[in-house]
């Protein structure tokens, strides 16, 4: 049996309510009211891909950033290889990857090369080695030609691929990824997919714990599903675990289930009935 | 430490080369203080006088004086705004969370982005003295060196307690800090900039003793123009230094606080 590399236990978050005007000035002191999280437990082994699966505001950004030690929990607690991330957030961050899905978080006015050097050195990798992981990483994600350019002139997607090579950069054994593909191209997000199965995955030693909204992406890179609703999970398991359990054909029928949406064809055969 | 001085030196290559990809503000700052250090000579020659020369500290010319508190002035412009303002960069960004999941630490993170705005301060210094020195016969030769320097590390260190803490102001509340401002204007007032503190009323000077400014420029005027040494200035030295082990782990204490409280709220990367 793998070692555990994140445990989630009894988590819960929760944020105070946003106030806008003079009000804005208390709400650091403000009680959290806003659930977000809510009791959510569940473990990732080492070298399992984890995917989570959820409509918008289902708390999976929320769960990435409490482990990437970016938020504080209410309650609970989350650990990576056995580490708190509160209380030895620094021994966390050693073995965290963590793309935000978003295409900032790069100095604008600095060339990819520069920025990614910046990062790796941050995460301690030698100068020679962070040149020469670079290399290869663009190769792999085909933005050999981005690295000499200023980032504010790159493209979205190639600003995400640059993103994505930032977390892959000093090698962690845990890789968090918030909606990894959003901005990629379907061949992008394709080619992206095989690269993590068969450059990541495949070697056995880095997990991957990811939050998307495509089902494909989910299928093909999941080892388990965790499907998550208003903070809570609802369900955890494999896609064959949870379409039988469920007795659903596909994972899409599976998430509907569970969180009681209807898909489009099931609204109309309703209304057809009740007519 | 190693690590440390490496991880700072990071962060000041970074702003290094940010500021290289604005090639052209570098000279239009050298021109600026040209015009800068013009000013003051012509305004000095307005006011200079026997009366005014004796009531300055170490006499000589009104023009020494001025711009001599003039451009000190800067470092703690630079050390009030460094923080905060490297901070919303990051913030604005979305650096600030890119970095905060790095290995590095908080410290190296708010010392290393302090570095590069200290020293680009210094050289815009040395150019202003450089003009001064160069057309309008501004005194450097009987300057202290080691005491100049001595005075500036210490006021840095004082000032830069300060700045921590209106960056986590900013952290905290998301907009600049209006207390900033308001040491900003007591401060031109009663440390000594342009005018020295014996012409203000007993009020005013007890206020200006409570300020680390006042003390940093009235060493930095007794090491570069009365080549005062150290030694000769240790009472202001011992202050800005009880001023720096007083506010720099407050200021970290109140920075940790306020990350810790934004993590807790959610709002890191709200602007």
């Amino acid at each position: 049996m793998r070692e555990i590399a994140v445990a989630i236990d009894h988590l819960e978050k929760s944020f105070p309510p946003a106030r806008s005007g003079w009000r804005a000035l208390l709400q650091p002191f403000e009680k959290p009211t806003s659930r977000a999280l809510a009791d959510v437990s569940f473990e990732v082994r080492e070298g399992e891909a984890v995917g989570l699966l959820g409509a918008n505001g289902a708390g999976k950004s929320t769960l990435l950033r409490i482990i990437a030690t970016l938020l504080l929990p209410t309650r609970g607690a989350a650990r990576v290889a056995g580490f708190n991330t509160v209380y030895e957030s620094r021994e966390v961050r050693q073995r965290l990857g963590y793309h935000a899905g978003t295409d900032s978080g790069f100095y604008a006015r600095l060339t990819g090369r520069q920025n990614l050097n910046f990062f790796g050195r941050l995460n301690q990798i030698p100068a020679a080695d962070t040149n020469k992981r670079i290399a290869e990483l663009a190769e792999q994600f085909r933005i050999q030609e981005a690295l000499d350019r200023q980032v504010r002139t790159l493209s979205t997607g190639t600003v995400q691929r640059l993103s994505l090579v930032r977390a892959l950069l000093h090698g962690p054994p845990v890789l968090l990824l918030d909606e990894p593909t959003r901005s990629l191209d379907a061949i992008g997000a394709l080619e992206f997919r095989r690269f993590l199965k068969s450059e990541i995955l495949q070697r056995g030693d880095t997990c991957l714990l990811f939050a998307s909204h495509a089902l494909a992406e989910i299928e093909v890179l999941a080892d388990r599903v965790v499907i998550m609703d208003a903070g809570k999970v609802l369900a955890c398991g494999t896609a064959a675990e949870l379409k039988r359990q469920t007795s659903a054909v596909n994972l899409e029928e599976v998430f509907l289930r569970l969180t009681g949406f209807r898909s489009p064809a099931e609204s109309v055969e309703r209304e057809a009935g009740a007519e | 430490m190693k690590r440390i001085v490496r991880e700072v030196w990071l962060f000041f290559w970074r702003d290094l080369l940010v500021a290289h990809s604005y090639r052209t503000v570098f000279l239009l700052e050298i021109v600026e203080a040209l015009f800068g250090t013009a000013t003051f000579y012509y305004v000095a020659r307005l006011v200079d006088s026997p009366g005014v020369q004796q009531a300055l500290p170490q006499g000589g010319s009104y023009f020494a004086f001025s711009l001599v508190g003039f451009v000190f002035l800067d470092y703690l412009n630079a050390a009030l705004n460094s923080f905060d303002q490297s901070l919303i960069e990051a913030r604005d960004s979305g650096t600030l969370e890119q970095i905060l999941v790095t290995q590095t630490s908080l410290p190296v993170f708010l010392g290393g982005s302090a570095i590069y705005p200290f020293v680009s301060t210094t050289v815009r210094i040395a150019v202003y003295l450089a003009w001064g020195v160069m057309l309008f016969g501004f005194p450097l030769g009987h300057a202290n060196w080691l005491a100049v320097f001595g005075v500036l590390a210490a006021s840095l260190l004082a000032f830069s307690g300060l700045g921590i803490i209106s960056a986590s102001y900013v952290l905290l509340f998301k907009r600049g800090n209006p207390a900033k401002w308001l040491f900003l204007g007591i401060t031109s007032l009663t440390s000594g900039t342009l005018f020295p503190i014996s012409v203000l009323p007993r009020g005013l000077q007890f206020l200006a003793r409570l300020n680390p400014v006042s003390y940093s420029l009235e060493a930095m005027r007794a090491a570069l123009l009365g080549g005062s040494s150290l030694k000769m200035l240790w009472r202001p030295l011992v202050v800005l230094l009880g001023f720096a082990v007083v506010l720099l782990p407050l200021s970290m204490a109140a920075f940790g606080w306020s990350l810790r409280r934004t993590k807790a709220t959610g709002t890191l990367s709200h602007r």
